[in-house]
């Protein structure tokens, strides 16, 4: 809209047509995302509900058969789906909790107006370095820290904290919390990263006003920073649900879902349907069952970002 | 003489062009070119392309874990290589989704005389697998600390599990055997437990191929057998997590006196701890049995694609590497037992631990009863898994039979 | 700011020990990374274990920058990364801006479909995608890669600049609309400058995902010259051969391009640059 369609305003087919383009602009600013996921994601997402619905896909001779719901019949009664359904959970919500407290502790600790500006660089490169390195070898780190004969218990041995060596990612007790702490480990950064960006964006004055109405430290963080924040938190936290419900790499490289199934979860338990036991069907109904969950995680998200709009 | 030049450059261009046109390219998708000293496997297809005229070989090489989930899904789509290396123990999830094509039929189509061939990978009646490099697993000892302890190595089990008490030392991390268990690898399972069934003579299986761990009293005996040494602490601490390569880590850095281990990882072992004093023997065998003894071994295996246009020139690769010269100079890098019974890789006369191998590999026989079996690798996984309940002692050995007997009737049907 | 001079003494303390022990969480077990890259493979098992030990050598970084196929993971990781960061930033500018100042019909549905699409376990995708990759002729190529890992990066991306958007107030943009500036003026001189930090951490985030992608980065390609840096590593991790020290060498190689890539960044994270501009 620049000066020479200003000097047009008056002309009724013009506001009309000015009518129509503001009310197509979001959709033309979204046209991008929208034509890729939907060239790149719906053929793939639609095979993987039709397979859910049929018998005998990929690897096999016989033709397909349609069955309806029987393979959600039988994947949802399956107690090793129970199982992982329930280890998945408690992986989850645990990460997603310590990435939170972790992300924002760090990333408050480098906002600190008491430390230098290169302290604060060195250690920001520092925090973010779990973040650099792929899910593999992260896996195999921490098979050579936490192995029997590895350092960790080298450290704990020589320091009386336990009294014999720890078997962390073969012992059934501790296997599950293991995993997850090398999850927790390896995925903090990215809410530590979106947290340095959000804290840039908190006003100032919010916080010089809270200190002019007699809040310390904590009151100021509870009322002004945790609110202000808000909507990046509720963003990362459903987002991080949905990727740590997909976490493979790292508990199939690690553990493979064992010591006696005590860390499969709902995606190396889908890896060994499509892969080990070749039951595609089987595999893409788990599929199925995993985006409804997500979709319910992802409704409570757009509500939320309502109540922030308003 | 500008001219001349500028001709010459012309020429120089199309020659190559030309041929290239008419150049049958094969692809050929294993895993083995990484596995290999460099650059060494793209010089016996060199000389299979200078032998054969007017066909390329093009390597498609990929991490062995993944080969056979994008083999799977190369098939799926339409896009497999002509030529795939194959482990026995996903042959049969391809030939069920059609991906092969039968051996049988292109030996026929060229008249091929197999003769020479050690083993063929058949179902239902048709070879879809030709093993052409064999890799055996027998019992790797450490004679240093066997020696330390005075005993000589174990040929039984009664003295597999005296050796074994004796050599192991926890106060100094040192163990006598070491299990992986790793249910994302799970070949544990074939190599390092049910070879203890075949090197007595034993199977898993009844005579009609089918499932039979129930009632089995010679595979149940062994598994207790496993479970006493377990008990006795022998067995080195994290073998529910652990993975074949850390076994041989474990055995090179001797803090384990013996493994079960592939001869595959000859050179590795010797270039990671060249003091390492080991030598080989034959599985120790059940009390009272002295019958041939079943040989555990892997195999790097070969077969064609049935989506190829090029079957006939794919035979003549595999021609090539089944025959005694290709054969040869394959196994001859690999540190294999060769898939062609007149190949005669150079090691087996000048390596005494190889020629101790092959009285081994001669005096018994090749025992994987879990090549060509319907998914192969969730029979050994859904094996492991009440395996490791049992060992842990939360499940009696008769439960843990008819568990996984139950499950393995199920892939079966 | 109240406060004694002692007050502030054991404030700095306190925060330096916590620094500290943050450090040590997240560098420690990469400082033993970069250690066991210079131990030779018997030494990286060896009990009791030593930060650094008799067997350090340079020798797995030599074998690691010596093969010219290494080299060549490394360019495609960068070219991919590169494009990927570049393209989705861009897009989820634009997404997140229409979500964030617009009310339209089918918009919530819309934002779902967004969040919906990275809801089915990228697993068992595969094989269908794949297939459709191959259908679009695109299957061993850069584009295949950059478009997958859009489509991977684009939720988070969306979701993150509308989130950013959001808590910029809307006087500002409004401010410019009375001015006379269009929309698309108003995002790329008003709003698109101030949300630097939160585009910088989408930047950050997508660069990193398309670096380390492993699984479809193996699935859409099949040779050598068109594979990254994970790729590399599980390569060095065979049937029967394992080099622990090239591996460990591979990815310490790998991180730090990525680690200066970062602190030249970072200068967008530094307190009060935004902060200031939105009171402006």
């Amino acid at each position: 809209m620049d000066s020479a369609s200003q000097s047009q305003v008056a002309d009724p087919t013009n506001i009309a047509w000015e009518q129509r383009k503001r009310r197509l602009l979001p959709y033309a600013y979204l046209s991008p995302t929208l034509i890729l996921l939907a060239a790149l994601t719906v053929v793939p997402i639609a095979t993987v509900f039709l397979y859910s619905l049929v018998d005998n896909v990929i690897v096999n001779p016989n033709p397909p058969v349609f069955v309806g719901l029987e393979n959600y019949e039988e994947v949802l009664t399956h107690r090793k789906f129970r199982g992982a359904l329930s280890n998945t959970m408690y992986f989850s919500l645990v990460s997603v909790a310590a990435h939170f407290v972790i992300g924002l502790s760090f990333a408050l600790l480098l906002n600190s107006r008491l430390l230098g500006a290169n302290v604060k660089a060195v250690f920001r490169v520092i925090y973010i370095l779990p973040w650099v390195f792929t899910a593999s070898i992260i896996a195999i780190l921490w098979r050579l820290l936490m192995n029997p004969h590895g350092v960790i218990n080298f450290v704990l041995l020589e320091l009386g904290l336990v009294e014999e060596l720890q078997e962390f990612l073969s012992d059934r007790r501790l296997a599950l919390n293991a995993v997850t702490f090398i999850n927790i480990w390896s995925g903090y950064p990215f809410y530590l990263v979106s947290f340095l960006a959000g804290l840039q964006g908190i006003p100032d004055d919010l916080y010089e006003a809270g200190r002019v109405d007699g809040g310390n430290a904590w009151q100021l963080f509870l009322n002004i920073t945790l609110p202000q924040l808000k909507p990046i938190i509720i963003s990362l936290a459903l987002l991080d649900f949905i990727w740590t419900i997909h976490q493979f790499t790292l508990i199939w490289m690690t553990t493979g879902g064992g010591p006696m199934r005590s860390t499969e979860v709902l995606s190396t338990y889908t890896y060994k349907a499509a892969f080990s036991s070749h039951e595609y069907s089987i595999a893409s109904t788990i599929a199925m069952v995993i985006l409804v969950m997500c979709t319910f995680v992802a409704v409570f998200y757009v509500r939320s970002q309502r109540m922030v709009d308003e | 003489m500008k001219k001349l030049v500028g001709l010459l450059i012309i020429a120089l261009l199309l020659v190559p062009g030309v041929s290239m046109a008419q150049d049958v390219v094969l692809e050929f998708q294993q895993w083995w070119e990484p596995e290999l000293p460099e650059g060494s496997f793209r010089a016996i297809l060199d000389d299979f392309e200078a032998a054969n005229p007017g066909i390329r070989v093009e390597t498609i090489s990929g991490p062995y874990l993944t080969t056979k989930d994008q083999i799977i899904a190369s098939a799926a789509t339409g896009t497999m290589a002509d030529v795939v290396g194959l482990d026995g123990a996903w042959v049969n999830v391809l030939w069920k989704q059609g991906a092969l094509h039968s051996l049988s039929q292109a030996m026929e189509d060229a008249m091929y005389d197999d003769s020479e061939l050690a083993a063929q990978i058949q179902l239902a009646g048709e070879t879809y697998m030709i093993p052409i490099a064999n890799f055996i697993y027998p019992v790797f000892v450490n004679l240093d600390m066997l020696a330390a302890a005075g005993i000589d190595p174990p040929s039984t089990r009664a003295e597999f599990s005296a050796a074994a008490v004796a050599l192991t030392d926890p106060d100094n991390n040192v163990y006598g055997w070491a299990q992986p268990l790793s249910l994302e690898q799970p070949n544990g399972i074939q190599n390092d437990t049910m070879s203890w069934v075949w090197a007595s003579g034993g199977s898993m299986l009844d005579d009609m191929g089918q499932p039979n761990l129930v009632d089995n009293e010679l595979l149940a005996s062994t598994m207790a057998y496993i479970k006493s040494l377990h008990d006795a602490g022998v067995v080195a601490p994290g073998a529910f997590a652990m993975k074949e390569n850390e076994k041989v880590e474990e055995f090179v850095n001797e803090r384990v006196a013996m493994i079960i281990n592939t001869l595959a990882h000859f050179t590795l072992i010797r270039e990671r701890n060249p003091d390492l004093n080991f030598d080989i023997t034959a599985l120790p065998a059940a009390e009272g049995y002295d019958g041939p003894r079943g040989l555990p071994y892997a195999s790097w295996g070969i077969g064609i694609s049935s989506n190829t246009e090029h079957k006939a020139e794919a035979w003549k690769l595999i021609d090539y590497l089944t025959s005694v010269e290709g054969n040869t100079k394959l196994t001859s890098i690999a540190n294999a037992f060769p898939g062609n019974v007149n190949a005669t890789p150079d090691f087996i006369q000048t390596d005494p631990l190889f020629i101790t191998a092959f009285e081994i590999f001669q005096e018994g026989f090749l025992a994987n009863e879990f090549t060509g079996l319907p998914a192969a690798e969730e029979l050994m996984r859904q094996f492991d898994e009440p395996f490791q309940f049992y060992l842990e002692g939360e499940m009696e050995l008769e439960e843990f039979l008819e568990i996984a007997q139950e499950e393995w009737e199920d892939i079966f049907s | 700011m109240i406060g004694s001079r002692r007050e502030i003494l054991t404030r700095k303390f306190l925060l330096w020990i916590a620094l500290l022990l943050g450090a040590c969480f997240a560098g420690l077990p990469v400082l033993w990374m970069v250690a066991s890259s210079f131990k030779s493979n018997l030494e990286i098992f060896a009990y009791p274990p030593a930060l650094i030990d008799h067997s350090f050598s340079f020798a797995a970084y030599e074998a690691v920058l010596s093969d010219p196929g290494q080299l060549r993971f490394f360019f495609n990781s960068y070219l991919v990364a590169i494009m990927v960061t570049i393209c989705t930033v861009i897009t989820s500018i634009l997404a997140g801006y229409s979500l964030s100042r617009y009310d339209f019909p089918f918009k919530k549905a819309l934002s779902l479909v967004i969040i919906g699409v990275q809801s089915v376990p990228p697993i068992t995708l595969m094989i269908p995608y794949f297939g459709l990759i191959v259908w679009l002729r695109i299957y061993n190529t850069y584009t295949a890669l950059v478009l997958t890992y859009m489509v991977f990066t684009l939720s988070y991306a969306i979701i993150m600049m509308t989130g950013y958007f959001n808590t910029l107030p809307r006087d500002l943009d409004e401010a410019v609309m009375i001015d006379g500036g269009g929309s698309f003026v108003t995002l790329w001189r008003i709003l698109v400058p101030i949300s630097l930090p939160g585009i910088v951490a989408v930047g950050v985030y997508t660069f990193m995902l398309a670096w380390n992608e492993f699984l479809f980065a193996l699935t859409l390609t099949r040779t050598n010259d068109m594979r990254t840096v994970p790729i590399g590593i599980h390569l060095l991790m065979g049937q029967h051969s394992f080099e622990w020290n090239q591996m460990l060498a591979l990815s310490v190689l790998g991180s730090l391009p990525v680690l200066i890539l970062f602190l030249l960044f970072q200068r967008y994270f530094i307190a009060g640059m935004s902060a200031g501009s939105i009171k402006g």
